[in-house]
């Protein structure tokens, strides 16, 4: 009967299919007798085995880390499905805050490891180092970040009439200079600008927040206040800047700028601007006779400068199958010789995580580094309000925009703001705390 | 029972025909449940949770949609922003599309060529045609400032304007009027009777009489079809703002998708992008019912003449 055929030839495709669905490999590889580590690491243009992987594998032979570099785009969600998927691999690599991991129990607590191995938490720059932890705990090593310091044009300062080696130290002293470099033609069109607040690494509203000591988290973490004065005082300056030189003046002038020799600094078309510590090796590539000088990034009369981090690092994910050769391995790319080799031998200009390397006469070689690493010591986490992390940049800058564009003051843009990411906050505390009195995994605190 | 009858068997031939053309349908069937039903489901009991992806979800009824319809500032405006969207440019695409096909119905020479040129643009699609338009749209150095700066007018900042960026966007998607919309419209303009326009001349009609009282009429629910169509997909607007704006300047190009695309995958806030999918659900559901509602007004069936 040729249906019957039909019938069995069907059914065994079927019961094929389930076979390989239920017996995919989900174990590590042990063909040659090593434990072979999965790490997956995010990788820009290239893909680079990191050095840290490499001199691992060369300096014992019981575990060998294979790499496997992500793309930029949409690592997140690859690892987060991979998380999810109960087969994770044993390292990972990332920049987004810890605390938005952690906080969603993805990762596994090192505290343990740290406590057994007295592995020295002191090496790391304080601000690197916070960002590791959450809620007492700690999640992840940094291995490297960035920094950021005020960049500015000395050719252009001569020519405006300012003293090529006396930069800025305050805001008020980047307005007035702003003032004598800012140029416009004919038409009225700008042609050149001294300074533009929102072109650069940084925002600069939420520098002037920090440096005027900006609580925007309350101690317990439960209540947020946006709308606090330093922040209120921030975008006033902002506000007033683009009073003087319109937003819409700005946006066309600024219209022409890209990467490489577009880029507004290269170009030589800002004169100051806040960029970060890869940025010289621009240069040096676009355009090596810029005439350019480094310094602290400026701050209000009597208060402090501030800078954000921002670290890469290293965590093992929950449910990874080999948490201890993945710590020895995280160990190692993270020890101060390792890092100041890994900075060494990069092509692209890292700054690393630990103070010991940083410090070290082989990495603080310039004038630039110099200030490079003196600006590290005054860096804020960008993880401000880490269980509603991306509300909050997403509202400080809608609130920014708001009062640039005068639809508020700056102290009902904040306030807007406040309400909507109190109101997110409330929702992840609420959530968390349900979720934690049913819900554990192993090593996930 | 009686003794005569045959034995009971299940499986008749009928039976064993179903049977079998379940098993051929099962891989779609498979498909669907797996990839289609069963998320659907999920949704529906995500979008009346707190659900952040890595750990189980916490049920809360119906909070989600009363903090979006009372207490979301976003919502509303992403609600008005695609609205916006979709009103100008449904009309715009149709009737764009419309003309071009009225031109190229036309047995000039070499229509043949026109028609292809016509359809050129529409092959470039999604990401590179919005970066494309990136270029365009440039305030200094973009080909339309360019243009209008050579008839004397100082062009906006567009994409950069709060005023200009939803336009600007609508602008862009006319790029596409010469594709399928109408190549569509064409094959429905070729089907027109010819003795229907020869009876307008007899009558002493022009083209615009031609036009209005035959060709409209006649090729009516074709263009029933593509409103309907044109306004889902106006709903669906997302590539053109994450690929270009983003959402701003000041949020006036976050369109409903792109708010639930941040709300699922930089927030991971996965129960709130749910309830906003249903209720988009649901908007496109009553505008869809709605068109049908008025299309009863203006569409012309022939097999409904009496």
């Amino acid at each position: 009967m040729p249906s019957r055929s039909v019938l069995l030839v069907a059914f065994a495709a079927v019961a094929v299919v389930v076979f390989f669905v239920l017996t995919a490999p989900t174990r590590t590889l042990l063909a040659d007798g090593k434990l072979h580590l999965r790490y997956w690491t995010i990788t820009g243009a290239k893909d680079v085995v990191p050095y840290y992987a490499g001199s691992f594998n060369r300096m014992q032979d019981s575990i060998i880390v294979e790499t496997t570099p992500i793309p930029w785009q949409e690592h997140e969600k690859k690892i987060l499905t991979a998380v999810l998927s109960g087969d994770p691999p044993d390292v990972i690599n990332q920049v987004t805050p810890v605390a938005k991991w952690a906080s969603r129990m993805a990762l596994v607590a090192l505290d343990d490891y740290i406590a057994r191995d007295h592995f020295d938490t002191t090496a790391f720059f304080p601000s690197l180092w916070g960002e590791m932890k959450w809620q007492g705990h700690v999640f992840a090593l940094p291995v490297s970040s960035g920094s950021y310091a005020l960049f500015y044009n000395k050719r252009l300062f001569r020519e405006a009439g300012l003293d090529p080696e006396r930069p800025p130290r305050t805001w008020d002293e980047v307005s007035a200079f702003n003032d004598k470099l800012a140029r416009r033609d004919g038409t009225g069109r700008i042609i050149q600008m001294g300074f533009i607040p929102n072109y650069g690494n940084l925002m600069t509203s939420i520098l002037m927040a920090w440096e005027l000591g900006a609580q925007f988290l309350s101690e317990d973490g439960k209540t947020v206040h946006l709308d606090n004065p330093a922040a209120v005082k921030g975008l006033e300056w902002t506000v007033k800047f683009y009073e003087a030189y319109p937003q819409k003046d700005i946006a066309a002038f600024m219209a022409g700028f890209g990467f490489a020799d577009q880029h507004g600094f290269i170009s030589g078309k800002v004169a100051m601007m806040v960029l970060d510590s890869s940025f010289p090796d621009q240069i040096r590539l676009y355009r090596p006779s810029l005439d350019y000088g480094i310094a602290l990034i400026p701050t209000f009369e009597g208060s402090p400068t501030a800078s954000a981090s921002g670290s890469w690092w290293l965590a093992i994910p929950r449910g990874a199958k080999n948490p201890e050769a993945a710590w020895q391995f995280m160990k190692h790319a993270v020890s101060t010789p390792t890092q100041l080799k890994e900075v060494a031998m990069t092509e692209e200009s890292l700054f690393p995580a630990s103070r010991f390397a940083a410090h070290d006469p082989a990495f603080k070689n310039s004038p630039e580094r110099e200030i490079f690493v003196a600006q590290m010591e005054y860096s804020h986490s960008p993880s401000v309000v880490p269980m509603a992390h991306d509300v909050f940049w997403r509202e400080f800058l809608g609130a920014q925009e708001r009062a640039i564009f005068k639809q508020q003051s700056p102290e009902q843009a904040l306030q807007q703001g406040e309400r909507t990411l109190q109101r997110m906050l409330d929702e992840s505390l609420a959530y968390d705390s349900y979720v934690r009195s049913r819900m554990t995994f192993p090593g996930v605190k | 029972m009686n003794p005569h009858d045959p034995p009971y068997r299940f499986w008749t031939g009928r039976r064993k025909e179903g049977l079998l053309g379940y098993t051929f349908a099962s891989p779609w069937l498979l498909g669907f449940i797996v990839f289609g039903l069963y998320p659907m489901v999920m949704s529906l009991y995500y979008s009346m949770s707190r659900y952040d992806v890595l750990r189980i979800p916490e049920f809360i009824g119906v909070r989600n949609f009363s903090t979006l319809l009372f207490d979301d500032p976003y919502f509303w405006n992403a609600v008005w922003n695609t609205l916006f969207y979709t009103l100008l440019r449904t009309p715009l695409a149709i009737a764009g599309s419309l003309f071009i096909a009225v031109l190229v119905n036309n047995a000039v020479r070499g229509v043949r060529w026109f028609r292809t040129v016509y359809f050129l643009p529409s092959i470039v699609g999604g990401v590179v045609l919005s970066v494309l338009w990136l270029w365009i749209f440039n305030p200094e150095y973009g080909l339309l400032n360019a243009f209008l700066n050579l008839v004397g007018i100082k062009g906006p900042l567009w994409l950069q304007s709060p005023e200009w960026s939803k336009p600007s966007l609508v602008l862009m998607s006319l790029w596409s009027i010469g594709g399928g919309r109408m190549i569509v419209f064409l094959a429905a303009l070729q089907n027109v009777p010819p003795e229907l326009y020869e009876v307008v001349d007899l009558d002493g009609g022009g083209w615009w009489r031609k036009f209005y009282h035959v060709t409209l009429p006649m090729i009516s629910p074709v263009l029933f079809l593509w409103f309907i169509i044109e306004v889902i997909f106006g709903f669906q607007v997302f590539t053109e703002a994450y690929v270009m704006t983003k959402g701003g300047p000041l949020n006036s190009t976050m369109f409903y998708n792109l708010y639930l695309y941040y709300k699922a995958f930089d927030d991971f806030d996965m129960g709130y992008a749910s309830a906003l999918a249903w209720l988009l659900l649901l908007l496109s559901l009553v505008i869809t019912l709605a068109q049908f509602k008025i299309g009863r007004f203006w569409v012309y069936y022939e097999s409904e003449r009496k």
